[in-house]
């Protein structure tokens, strides 16, 4: 169609810009699969639950904005641990099925999305203007950068690479990955799982928090926000459920992959070429593209 | 024999019942959405409660139903019931052709990967907008499901459905789903016996979809999406997996609950979302594990519970 | 003591029914779930007020007015169900809703089968009230204009008053408002010898536009049109205005005060259609009351008036009619002319929607953060 170079210059920033966002999200699927080999849903949930509280923080208390931040990060943080509590963890001890931990976060995100329908309406919001830099900046050619752009993917960058550090630099990181690799084994090697489950579902609330705030600032908040997240998770498994650099990888292939279809096909096969990337995935290459192969795991 | 008697009885009975009652407008459409809702609910049944296969992308084999129901009808100008048929053939050929790649799949894989199926689905329909009208729907369907065409339909798909699980294939179906191992062993091709189960739940749920139509006289490709399937998934767990009795009744419990819930408006997703929860914390074997009905009864549950 | 049971059997049984005919019900169908929840509740909690003036100051025809709800979540599937149960369980004199027209286009069929006069509040295409073979839909009435008159004026604003000649489209391909809207501006911008430089689409869920803005942008388009509503809105005038575009938007009748706070000085240089003016002194009232019964500003101002001023075309159709009878109600309100409503003075035309609207085009402003009144247009 348009095919100039400042044009696909553009279309790869739109891309990648998108995909800093998911990668955010599909860390934290990715994080919860590796431990307990489900896909939570609920973590869409766990992004407006984090989205709201800054909103609320900084509109109706008047903190300032790390404040505010730091409060929606325990916000989600906490209720990613209180939903393993009350719902997955007796799942869990009664049967061994995942799917049945899958549909049980669907429904707890449609839970706390109609929570927020009927507590604060669904309206839609927006942080204040003035908590986030904006602004445009060229590049040349017609090519621009948005500040938002900028931030999402330094932001991003610094929560991956922290969360990278955790891993591998603390005993608890060690005691997850353990568990990512044998969770009863590192149960009888004497790892608390019950607190270990907790806090991996306690980060991936963090991350969750993190993506809904980005997400509220560049895209508006209201409380079907999460839905978003069903791209996040398809990079996820793109890369390759229960794997972090596949997950990060994922969501730039996706990304990239939306922005380039809409720019240069078609606006409207967008979805269509992202549903059809993951089935083809699937059948090429079931475990993505970092994800530990099917005959490892049984 | 004595069994199959009984259970073909009770059907007729029931569909006689829901035929002739009498019964007011509103609640003339809510046994109609029961008969819907239970032929897919069976559809669905057949594959996650009998072969062990998860899907979230159902709902897309209802769509291919309704609209090749309704193009039918509406621009072909065909009688609605054979159209119905080849809604639920549709479904099937489609069924078939997606099964071959993917039933491969094991476990979240092929949820997952049938999440990716139903969508592409729908989208395609959405996009081919010359066809079937696009996001915007498609409009002015007859209304050929009353209450007599809808509870003819779900007798005659309920007997179908019990008589087939009493046969070689349900047999087959079970086995495979509690040892494919052994299954293969005792001589079962277990891929083939999934495949079927595949076409077999295409075929319920593409009638249910074209059944649907008729009942809205509008279909639209998002009333096919995500949220539809996981519905019917949740309604089958909800029955108990491996009950089809169970399906059938977790499918009226879910309409019903809904429907009556109509009122409070605002709060009817939450209930609807708490009880998904709800049932799979308190109750995952569903409301009647995997048996049936009639295995509660003293008489026909001799030499099974041994 | 036998006869004075009887009798008193006999008073029960007849008083029954006069006590339950004692109001007039009026349904109302709203999406207050889901994507749109926004509009649907504020029209929800507009003909709660405007219900409420009117039981206060004694009702019609002496009877109270009985408001009952359901939500239709936006979804065609329940908008049916609960169209359904207010004919057939409820019955309602008449239903107030949905907004959407492919909702209306859903349960129509049922208004129409159970003789239930309908009213959409914001349902803009044409087949809400004429079905796909031409014929009227006899129980389908609407308050607002239609897309071919939007569309019509979108492009007539466009061409005449902002001079462009080369446009550029985003549109909803999800949505039937949205599709509508294009096809008539471009077949009016046409007409005013304009041309229709890019066409893009995106799917209503979507919130990321900057690769269909980018092929915009590269157009060379001298306005951008936004045929389209809800969140997408502030978000493609946002996004376009951070990839550097500084092209003038003209848009249609999805504008909501809600954008200011998404978009912010973005909104600057963009063009609404819409059937009201926000600060016209007449609607003063309607604004303070929704203040004061729900503590939040009306932002979807739009639906809150439209939908509130569907209560009073209603009060006067049963008024006529003299009876809560839903046929009587429906010949009497395909008669309505000249009736003075807050926002506009209704007649019918034969296809049972308004006639001779005004359209208002709004000039967004960013310093007073408001849409402002700039021009009154009618297509030519």
């Amino acid at each position: 169609m348009n095919f100039t170079l400042s044009t696909l210059i553009q279309q790869i920033i739109n891309g990648l810009s998108l995909g800093s966002v998911y990668a955010l999200i599909a860390v934290g699927y990715s994080l919860v699969y590796s431990i307990l080999l489900f896909s939570n849903f609920a973590h869409g949930g766990f992004l407006v639950v984090g989205g709201y509280a800054c909103y609320f923080l900084l509109t109706q208390w008047g903190f300032n904005t790390a404040v505010s931040m730091a409060g929606a990060l325990a916000a989600s943080g906490l209720t990613a641990v209180l939903t393993e509590r009350l719902a997955y963890k007796p799942i869990r001890e009664r049967t061994s099925i995942t799917l049945y931990l899958l549909i049980a976060s669907m429904g707890v995100n449609i839970v706390i999305e109609n929570l927020f329908v009927i507590t604060v309406g669904g309206r839609i919001r927006a942080l204040p203007q003035s908590t986030f830099p904006t602004g445009v900046f060229e590049l040349g050619g017609g090519v621009t950068v948005s500040a938002s752009d900028i931030l999402s993917l330094v932001v991003a960058a610094i929560f991956l690479v922290l969360l990278q550090l955790f891993l591998t630099r603390t005993r608890w990181g060690l005691a997850i990955r353990a568990a990512a690799c044998d969770l009863r084994t590192a149960g009888l090697m004497g790892v608390n799982v019950t607190f270990l489950i907790g806090l991996v579902f306690f980060v991936a609330g963090l991350l969750a928090a993190v993506g809904g705030i980005f997400l509220s600032v560049r895209y508006s908040l209201y409380p079907q926000l999460g839905s978003i997240t069903t791209k996040a998770f398809i990079a996820a498994v793109i890369g390759g459920l229960g794997s972090l650099p596949g997950a990060v990888l994922g969501s730039l292939i996706l990304g990239l992959a939306e922005m380039l279809t809409a720019g240069f096909v078609s606006s409207q096969m967008r979805d269509l070429v992202v549903y059809s990337l993951l089935v083809l995935i699937l059948l090429v290459r079931p475990a993505g593209f970092f994800g530990r192969t099917a005959s490892e795991k049984i | 024999m004595k069994k199959s008697l009984f259970i073909n009885a009770g059907i007729i009975a029931l569909s006689l019942g829901l035929a002739l009652c009498p019964l007011g407008g509103y609640q003339e459409g809510i046994v109609i959405l029961l008969c819907i809702n239970c032929v897919a609910a069976m559809g669905v049944s057949i594959l996650t409660g009998f072969t062990g296969i998860f899907t979230l992308g159902h709902a897309a084999y209802m769509a291919l139903g309704a609209y090749t129901t309704a193009i039918l009808t509406v621009r072909y100008g065909v009688h609605w019931f054979p159209a119905l048929l080849a809604g639920g053939l549709i479904a099937i050929l489609v069924a078939w052709l997606i099964g071959v790649p993917t039933l491969r799949l094991t476990g979240d894989y092929y949820a997952i990967a049938s999440i990716g199926l139903g969508e592409a689905i729908r989208l395609i329909l959405e996009n081919w907008q010359s066809f079937t009208r696009g996001a915007r729907g498609f409009p002015g369907i007859d209304p050929y499901t009353t209450r007599g065409s809808s509870v003819a339909v779900f007798a005659v798909l309920t007997i179908l459905m019990f008589n087939l699980l009493d046969s070689r294939l349900g047999r087959e179906l079970r086995a495979s789903r509690d040892d494919g191992v052994a299954a293969s062993l005792l001589g079962f091709n277990t891929p083939r016996s999934r495949m079927k189960a595949l076409l077999l739940s295409a075929f319920y749920c593409g009638i249910a979809g074209g059944l649907l139509g008729g009942y809205m006289c509008f279909i639209q490709p998002s009333m096919f999406d995500m949220m539809k399937s996981t519905e019917l998934t949740a309604v089958v767990v909800f029955g108990g997996l491996g009950s089809m009795t169970g399906t059938l009744l977790g499918s009226a419990a879910i309409t019903l609950i809904m429907e009556y819930f109509r009122d409070i408006s605002q709060y009817r997703m939450l209930i609807y979302g708490l009880l998904l929860v709800a049932i799979m914390v308190f109750r995952p074997e569903g409301l009647l594990g995997n048996r049936e009905i009639w295995d509660f009864l003293p008489r026909f549950a001799k030499g099974r519970r041994s | 003591m036998r006869k004075f049971v009887l009798c008193i059997a006999c008073i029960a049984l007849l008083a029954v029914p006069a006590l339950a005919a004692d109001t007039i019900k009026v349904g109302q169908l709203a999406a207050v779930t889901g994507d749109f929840a926004a509009y649907g509740t504020a029209e929800w909690e507009a003909v709660k007020i405007a219900v409420e003036e009117i039981n206060k100051a004694g009702g019609v025809l002496g009877k109270q007015l009985e408001l009952i709800m359901y939500d239709c979540r936006t979804r065609q599937e329940d908008t049916v169900n609960a169209a359904r149960r207010l004919v057939e369980q409820d019955r309602v004199t008449a239903v107030i809703g949905p907004n959407g027209s492919g909702l209306c286009i859903a349960a129509a069929p049922i208004f129409n089968r159970g003789r239930v006069p309908n009213i959409g509040t914001l349902p803009t295409n044409p087949q809400v009230t004429v079905d796909e073979s031409g014929r009227v839909r006899p129980y389908n009435f609407r308050i607002c204009f239609l897309d071919p008159y939007q569309g019509a004026i979108m492009a007539q604003f466009s061409a005449q008053d902002l001079k462009a000649k080369k446009a550029a489209l985003l549109y909803d391909v999800s949505s039937d408002y949205s599709q509508g809207q294009r096809e008539f501006f471009i077949r009016n911008f046409e007409r005013f010898g304009g041309k229709i430089v890019a066409d893009e689409g995106f799917r209503g869920e979507d919130v990321d536009f900057r690769s269909q803005l980018t092929n915009m942008k590269n157009s060379g388009a001298d306005v951008f049109i936004y045929p389209f509503m809800g969140k997408s809105l502030p978000l493609a005038v946002k996004q376009a205005r951070e990839l550097g575009i500084a092209t003038p938007i003209v848009g249609g009748d999805g504008y909501g005060d809600f954008m200011w706070e998404i978009a912010g000085d973005a909104l600057g240089d963009t063009y609404w259609v819409s059937h009201v003016d926000r600060y016209d002194p007449t609607l003063a009232g309607f604004f303070e009351s929704y203040q004061a019964h729900t503590g939040t500003e009306c932002k979807e101002f739009l639906n809150g008036v439209l939908a509130y001023d569907c209560v009073y075309w209603l009060k006067d159709a049963i008024e006529r009619a003299g009876s809560d009878d839903p046929e009587k109600v429906r010949d009497a309100l395909e008669k309505t002319s000249g009736l003075k409503l807050m926002h506009c003075v209704l007649t019918m035309d034969e296809n049972h929607d308004p006639k001779d609207k005004d359209g208002v085009i709004l000039r967004c402003d960013p310093k007073q953060q408001k849409a402002l009144f700039l021009t009154k247009l009618r297509p030519e």
